[in-house]
Parts: C-alpha cells; structure tokens; sequence
C-alpha cells in the first residue's frame, strides 16, 4: 500500500513541485517547441528572415534518398548495437554469475568500460581500428583482409557498430548480472533434477525468468544506439565514408549546423522526438505485461 | 523404487568447511526415513549429495545398487520437493509438472495420464492452468509434490518441506504426506529440524549433530533408549532434565547437586567410575516416591507453571544447579511459584550418559 500525503495547503504541493517543473520546461519542453515550430519554416542561415513553408520541410525530408538511407542505415546500427550489446554481455552475465573467487574484482573490470566517455571509446577503437597505424587493422591485414574504413562504408559502419556495443556492455551487464542473481538458485536445482541439461535449463528456466530484464534493456538500448550514439561517430567516421555512418541523429548535427539548413534539421529532430516517445510508450506500455510471471 | 545406501559419506567445502563426516546408512526400499537434527549440523548437505546438488568429497553413494557418485542430477532418477518450492514462476501447475517428462521424452498420452493421476491424488484438478503466484502456499506445496510424483522416480527426497507453512496448515501435510508414503511404497528421505515431524512421519530417523550422525532407530527407539546425550536432549518435549553425578571415591560415595538424592540403590549409578550425566523425561516425573524402584529424589522449588490443557509443565529450580527442572503433571496440579515439592524419578526411567563422551552407560 502506498501511504498517501494529504497537505493542508493547496499551493504547497505546487511550490514543492514548481523547480522540477520548472527545469522541464526550460530545458525541454521550450527547445522541443522551437524545433517544432521551426520544422515549418525555411531560414536564412544567418537567421535574419524566415519563411512559413507548412509542411514542405517534411515532405521534402522523406523524399529525399539521402534521409531514407539515413533511416535504414540507424535501423542496421541500432539493431546490430542492440544485439551485440545483449548478447556479449548476456554471455558475460552467465559466466560471472558462476565466478565464485574474485567475483567482484572481476565484476569491476567488467563495469569499467561504462565510465569511458563516448567520445574516448570512440576514440579508442579509431586508433585501434586506424588503416595505417591501428593495431587490429594490422592483424587484419596480416590474416589476408584488407581493412580500410576510411573507403569501405561497410567496414566503417562494422567499425562503428563494435565501438557502440562495446560501450554499452558494462551497462547491460550489469542489469543482466543482477537479474540472475535474482534467480533463486533452487529453481535451476530443481531443473537439473529434472533432466534438463544446462543448455536446456538456460533457455527454458532461466532466459524465460530474466525477460523483463531483457525487454527493459532492449528498449534503452535502442534509444541508446539511436540518440546517444552521436559523440561517438562525431570522433570516428563523421558520418562517412559516402554516409555509410550517417545515422538520424548525426544527420540532424549535419544538415543544421554543417549544412545551415534549420527547418530541415528541425524537422529531423522533431521525427527523432516521435520515435523515441513511440519507443518510451512501448516501453511503459508493456514492461510490466512481458513481466512472464 | 529403490534403497539407498550412504557408506563413509564427508563433505568438505572450499576453505577446508567440514560440513559433514563420516556418514553412514542403509536406507530400505519404500522406507519413510528422516534426516533431523539442529541448524548447520550436515542434514541437508547429506541430502542435497544424494540429489547430486552437491559433490561428494569422501565415501560412496548407491541408490538402487549402483553408485551414483559422479552421475548428474538427472541421471540419479529421484525428485526432490524444495522448502521454498521451487516452481517455475512462468510455468502453469500442469507446465510445472510436464517439465520433468517432457525432457526425459515420454510420449504425450503418457504424461497426460501421470498428471491427471497426480493431480487427483493431490486434489489439484481445478488449479492446473493456474501460474504458481495465484496459489496458496499449501497448494503450492501440493504442486512441487506433484511433480515429484509424476517422475515415478526411485526415491523422494524432502528439503524441510513444511518449515515455510503455518502450523496448522503443517499438521495437515504432515498427514497428507504420511498418506502419500503409504500410497506410494516409495523410499522417502525427508530433511526437517523439526524432531515432533519427524518422530510422527518417519519408519526410522537419522539423528545428526556437528556434522556427524548420532543415532539411527525407529521413533520410540530413540525415546527410549538414545545412544547418546544429544539425543536424549534432541528428542521430546519438553526436553530431557539432567542432574550431574561424580563418583568421589569409585564405586562407594555418588556426589549429586545439593537438592538432589539417591534414597534406595540403584545399579546404574551406585557402580559409576567417571563423572556423568543422569537424564529423566519430564513425564517420567511423579510425584509420590514408588515402592520398590526408589530411584532419584529431587527436592525443588517451583518456579512457574505452564498450563497446556491436557496437561501442566511445572518448571522449578534444584538448589545444587542452575539448568531448571521441568515436571509434566496431570492438568489439576498447579502449584504456586515459590511452593516447595519433592518429585521422584524411577530407577527405570533413569537414562545415564558418560560425562566427557556424551554417550550411553
């Protein structure tokens, strides 16, 4: 049961709730409706005039091939990330669940990568990746593959899509960790006794009961590689080589500040502001109903 | 259907845990045996070495004859009930308890029949779609039986079972479960540290203590006779009395706690060569002195009493110790705290454990 407050004076709970509210909309809700509001206009770059266009930011938004690569380009990205991030660190979860000396120290190690700023990780994998000094493009080069993500869009976009994941790993494992921890340990027993095999009983006792984990994950994953994700390829790629990296969100940074144009990068912005509060509905909507038990 | 022999069973932890030793047992086919004794004293290792939950780090390990040391859980051919469950939450009654079958592959006909089976004995019927949280936890105690049953395997095994329900709802169990035995002829092994449970389930009960196994007997063996001061202590409530006994010259002079007297002969005592324990039952109390068996005068002073209905326990204080006395009288008695009263314990009730070794004279 939730205990209820009841305050005997009415504008008191509004007072206590005005600073949050009031950062929201300062910080949120003005920006959104400024994007909003310039998605319908054309702007001189320097922004001494303007003009209403309606919907012609949009309707020339999704015309345009460019922006609908975009699109299926942040789809693979952000499919691949999520799946990489999940599975990897799923994987890394198990394993350390069954840890039993050193398993903090060897938790610790796994956490790390998480406080690495997106921009260093992406950093790092640059060198590492880097054609003519980049250790790993070396031992590429020395099995037989020629790695050179400066030309090749799908390397570029491999390159970046591990750098992402590699970020996020430490995150999702840490749930995934926590949620097998929170598997009684009499369960898998009592599979076991029960002729499942470990295979068996991971896929059919333990994977079922972590779903919720796993669906909460999903979701910030895909926002993840969908919005927070933009730093990252900034360092690396800048959206290249041809727009092979040229995810939604950097291509808002592209087309408003590179290319001036900010009816269109707003109406990027705004189709962004969609899907993610589509994907935070989904998410509120359901977290609790895929809860299997 | 099998037996299950335990020969020289140890178990030692990482960190050199001794948790158990030397553990040895014939377990008959289609016996009720129970495993009881104090928290941390080995029991449910010992069992959970049998389910294969736990490696077996010294001696031998035989259900059915062959032995099992090495085998996987699920080659061992039993089913365990856990004392939290251990349902599977996503799973309905009837997937709870087709898991089991299905993995060993039987044919579908066949497991609908076992749990159509099941579910009668065990009064299930109309909870069979149901998940695990929308049941009591009685029947949800029901439901991890049933899918031991359903296994047919050839032994049962209980981990403290009932130790999670309320009392009452755990005097029923207890009967459903010795119904359930007779029922079946199975060979049950049931862990509890509950010794009323498992003098009313158990064809024999396996008494440990520190790891080790103290005694093995029927019930009423084990009343009457207990091979050890543990488990005269362990065994009934309320617990056995003991007055402390030290031969001052051996054989000739008995030195008893001040309160305390031998008015007659009494073999056992009188021939004592080392310090030791006299243990009496609180029912074997009486208090008028009993011609021709003279046995252990106690001069006390009551404490309290308790007043249970059928009967009453007095609790009173013997001068020369400080452990109380208790008396178990009929429930007309009650005497005031301060009153003095004389209880007598007959030769025959007298039960005397060595005092460094602990174990039966």
């Amino acid at each position: 049961m939730q205990k209820r407050v009841v305050f005997r004076n009415t504008w008191l709970p509004y007072i206590l709730v005005a600073p949050q509210i009031l950062v929201t909309l300062v910080f949120f809700f003005w920006p959104s409706w400024q994007a909003l509001e310039s998605s319908f206009y054309i702007e001189d770059a320097f922004g001494f005039s303007r003009e209403w266009v309606g919907l012609r930011n949009y309707t020339e938004l999704f015309a345009d091939p460019g922006y609908l690569k975009s699109f299926r380009t942040t789809l693979i990205f952000g499919l691949c990330v999520t799946f990489l991030a999940m599975s990897i660190s799923l994987a890394l979860a198990v394993a350390a669940n069954r840890v039993l000396r050193a398993a903090t120290v060897y938790r610790t190690f796994l956490i790390w990568p998480y406080a690495v700023a997106p921009a260093l990780a992406g950093v790092i994998w640059y060198f590492l990746m880097n054609p003519s000094l980049g250790i790993v493009s070396y031992w590429l080069r020395a099995l037989g593959y020629d790695w050179n993500h400066y030309v090749n869009g799908e390397q570029a976009l491999g390159m970046v899509i591990v750098a992402a994941a590699w970020k996020q790993i430490s995150y999702n494992f840490l749930f995934f960790l926590a949620g097998l921890q929170s598997i009684p340990k009499s369960l898998v027993e009592a599979a076991a006794i029960d002729r499942a095999g470990p295979g068996r009983r991971f896929w059919t006792i333990v994977f079922p009961l972590l779903s919720p984990t796993t669906f909460f994950l999903l979701v910030v994953n895909l926002v993840y590689a969908f919005f927070d994700t933009f730093s990252l390829i900034h360092a690396t790629t800048e959206g290249g080589p041809a727009d092979a990296t040229s995810i939604l969100v950097f291509r808002v940074y592209n087309t408003g500040f590179i290319g001036q144009d900010y009816g269109s990068s707003a109406a990027q912005s705004v189709v962004l502001m969609a899907l993610v509060v589509a994907m935070t509905f989904v998410q509120f909507r359901y977290i609790d109903r895929r809860v299997n038990y | 259907m099998a037996q299950v022999e335990i020969r020289n069973l140890g178990k030692v932890y990482p960190g050199k845990v001794r948790a158990v030793s030397g553990a040895s047992a014939d377990i008959a086919d289609g016996e009720f045996i129970v495993l009881v004794g104090p928290s941390g004293c080995g029991k449910s290792t010992i069992l959970r070495m049998i389910a294969g939950l736990e490696e077996v780090s010294e001696g031998d390990l035989f259900i059915g004859g062959d032995r099992v040391n090495d085998l996987e859980p699920g080659e061992r051919d039993i089913a365990m009930v856990f004392q939290n469950y251990a349902l599977y939450p996503h799973m309905t009654v009837r997937r709870n308890m087709e898991y089991g079958l299905r993995n060993e592959g039987l044919p579908k006909d066949q497991i609908a029949a076992r749990i159509a089976e099941a579910a009668r004995t065990l009064r299930l019927e109309e909870y069979l779609d149901r998940k695990p949280r929308q049941l009591s936890g009685g029947q949800r105690q029901r439901v991890a039986m049933g899918r031991a049953i359903v296994r047919e395997p050839k032994a049962f095994l209980f981990d403290e079972p009932l130790s999670n329900l309320d009392a009452k709802l755990r005097t029923q169990l207890r009967a459903e479960l010795r119904a359930l035995h007779v029922r079946l002829g199975a060979t049950f092994i049931y862990v509890t540290h509950d010794q009323v449970e498992a003098m009313s389930l158990a064809d024999r009960i396996i008494v440990m203590n520190a790891g080790q196994i103290e005694q093995i007997g029927a019930p009423l063996e084990l009343y009457q006779k207990p091979a050890t001061r543990f488990v005269a202590e362990f065994i009934g409530t309320p617990a056995m009395n003991f007055v402390e006994a030290r031969p001052v010259t051996a054989g000739l002079k008995i030195d008893l706690p001040e309160g305390a007297s031998l008015p007659g002969p009494c073999a056992m005592v009188d021939q004592l060569a080392a310090p030791a324990h006299i243990g009496f039952r609180p029912e074997d109390l009486v208090l008028e002195p009993q011609d021709g068996a003279a046995g252990l005068r106690l001069d006390l002073q009551v404490m309290f009493a308790e007043q249970l209905g059928a009967d009453t326990v007095i609790h009173a204080r013997l001068a020369g110790q400080s452990d109380p006395v208790t008396i178990r009288v009929e429930s007309a008695q009650n005497p005031a705290p301060g009153a003095t009263m004389t209880a007598y314990a007959p030769n025959a009730a007298l039960h005397v454990f060595d005092a460094a070794t602990g174990q039966r004279l």
